[in-house]
């Protein structure tokens, strides 16, 4: 298992550089307390709107706190989050797509109307439904991107379930006394992971982008905890005399979805599964 | 051992909303095997013969009619006897390819029905892997390998292999060796009558090639179109039947000479 991954970093530019970029993010985020030089929700009004300064290298918002401190924190609702709702979803979608496609008959349509029913809103649409009904928060958010993310997967791994199902290992392992359980497990899900890993890293990037745009329109993290989306939001009235407080959180989203796209695409190339 | 009784099937519609469609494959399939025999299943392309031999292992519940293995009905049995039963009923199929899982080493093939049905320690079950690989000819080294570093005809004594695994008291060959070159085609049959002589395993060997089913078994039956139309003893009498199914079968065969090839009226 760990040999055949490590086969796929060989020799691939692409995939290593974009990976070390992602192990980067995923440190800093967890490491936040340590590395942060400062507390991120500490209002100091003396120092408010200060530029660059050895004791605050990316300097200072508009309630005078540490905007590195706060960019740091940021990461981890911006990415910590988002690898949940992509595992969550992933798990979710790739249990319903696996039975739903090897079960078949009257389970797979309804699994399928239900998802091809989520699938029919635009996505958006029905995240801020969801927010609306149960009022804003970063929980009611994750729930609601979580809700309509996993369809994907499961529409995905079904379709792979159906054409693998045919093929005559799986008859075979019903043959050799495998039960359905330990079928699914030991060879369809082994079968479906390289080009779920492919969708997931692709969706990844989706994902953060969904939760800093609803954490910018103020439905996702209150204030004043720190969040990327949610600091652009507060820069923006700052826009004309400190585009920076925009500027940071800005780039870091457009690095990490562009990180992510990246090595999904790569990721796709390498182990030449068709692009969605 | 095992008797087939006035057995129908059709393939239906798998759909729900849409139950029509319905397409008979099998007629009123009667047959008997005896305990230790090889039993060829002869015909063309889309006679039913697969279907036959997976309602015989169990797998495809027919539409109408029962099979009984060891003087139990195998449709109407409870769930524990029916997970007995895949100790009993294996199957070696066609396109050795497909049928194992890419991602497994040979021993993981192997190791599938041992470890659903033995208790083994990973010790014990790596020695019985290792002699299962040498009686199908293969080293026992062979069991980190993966499908794909395998030749078609080493894969398919992996199949076999896991096939005789449980030592089964029936195998389905499903045309099991009529993807492989001569060469590999004889070495393989020679092996599943030395397999079979070791176990006292009994064969349903479904194939087209009237050669192969000649060389290793004891009766043939030839289907066409769904229906049994010829079964018989020995190789003489299925050249002498007249029936148009089995002549088509009989005149395709290349004969030695080119002068003596059967012709077709």
């Amino acid at each position: 298992m760990i040999n055949k991954w490590r086969a796929v970093f060989r020799g691939q530019k692409a995939i290593q550089i974009c990976s070390a970029v992602v192990l980067f993010f995923f440190i800093v985020m967890l490491l936040a307390p340590w590395i942060a030089p400062h507390d991120p929700v500490k209002v100091n009004l003396l120092e408010k709107l200060d530029g660059p300064s050895v004791e605050h290298w990316l300097g200072t918002d508009h309630l005078g706190r540490d905007n590195l401190s706060r960019l740091i924190y940021g990461a981890r609702i911006s990415i910590g989050f988002a690898a949940l709702i992509f595992l969550s979803s992933l798990i979710i979608g790739v249990v319903v797509g696996s039975v739903s496609g090897y079960v078949g008959g009257w389970v797979d349509s309804l699994l399928m109307r239900l998802c091809e029913g989520i699938m029919a809103f635009p996505n958006l649409v029905l995240v801020l439904g969801i927010v609306g009904i149960f009022g804003p928060g970063l929980m009611q958010v994750l729930l609601a991107l979580m809700m309509v993310q996993w369809v994907y997967y499961a529409r995905v791994c079904r379709n792979m379930v159906v054409s693998l199902r045919e093929r005559n290992f799986i008859t075979a392992a019903r043959i050799s006394g495998s039960s359905s359980w330990s079928i699914i497990r030991r060879h369809i899900i082994p079968n479906v992971q390289r080009p779920i890993v492919v969708m997931g890293t692709l969706e990844m990037g989706w994902a953060i982008m969904d939760i800093s745009a609803l954490s910018f329109l103020g439905l996702g993290i209150q204030p004043p905890n720190a969040e990327w989306g949610a600091m652009i939001h507060e820069g923006t009235s700052y826009m004309r005399s400190h585009p920076e407080l925009m500027i940071y959180p800005g780039l870091l989203i457009l690095a990490v979805v562009i990180t992510f796209n990246i090595l999904g695409e790569a990721l796709s190339e390498r182990f030449g599964v068709a692009k969605r | 051992m095992l008797q087939v009784r006035e057995v129908s099937h059709s393939y239906g519609n798998r759909n729900w909303l849409d139950r029509s469609g319905s397409r008979p494959v099998l007629e009123n399939i009667s047959l008997t095997m005896d305990k230790g025999s090889c039993y060829g299943l002869l015909g063309t392309s889309g006679a039913g013969k697969s279907t036959l031999g997976k309602i015989i292992l169990g797998i495809e519940k027919p539409s109408k009619g029962e099979v009984w293995f060891e003087g139990k009905n195998l449709y109407h049995s409870s769930r524990k006897l029916l997970k007995e039963w895949r100790r009993d009923l294996q199957v070696v199929f066609q396109d050795c390819y497909s049928a194992v899982n890419p991602l497994m080493t040979a021993a993981q093939i192997i190791g599938e029905p041992l470890r659903n049905f033995e208790r083994y320690s990973p010790k014990e079950l790596q020695r019985r892997i290792g002699i299962l690989l040498e009686q199908v000819g293969l080293r026992p080294e062979d069991e980190r390998k993966y499908p794909h570093q395998f030749s078609g005809g080493q894969l398919q004594r992996v199949n076999i292999a896991r096939a005789i695994a449980l030592k089964p008291k029936l195998i389905v060959l499903d045309e099991s060796v009529s993807s492989l070159d001569m060469v590999h085609q004889t070495q393989i049959l020679s092996l599943l009558a030395d397999l079979r002589t070791h176990y006292g395993l009994s064969y349903l060997f479904i194939t087209h090639d009237i050669r192969a089913a000649t060389a290793i078994c004891d009766h043939i039956a030839v289907m066409d179109q769904g229906s049994l139309v010829y079964q018989g003893g020995d190789r003489e009498s299925l050249i002498q039947c007249a029936h148009p199914a089995v002549k088509q079968l009989v005149s395709s065969i290349l004969p030695e000479h080119p002068s003596e090839r059967i012709v077709l009226n």
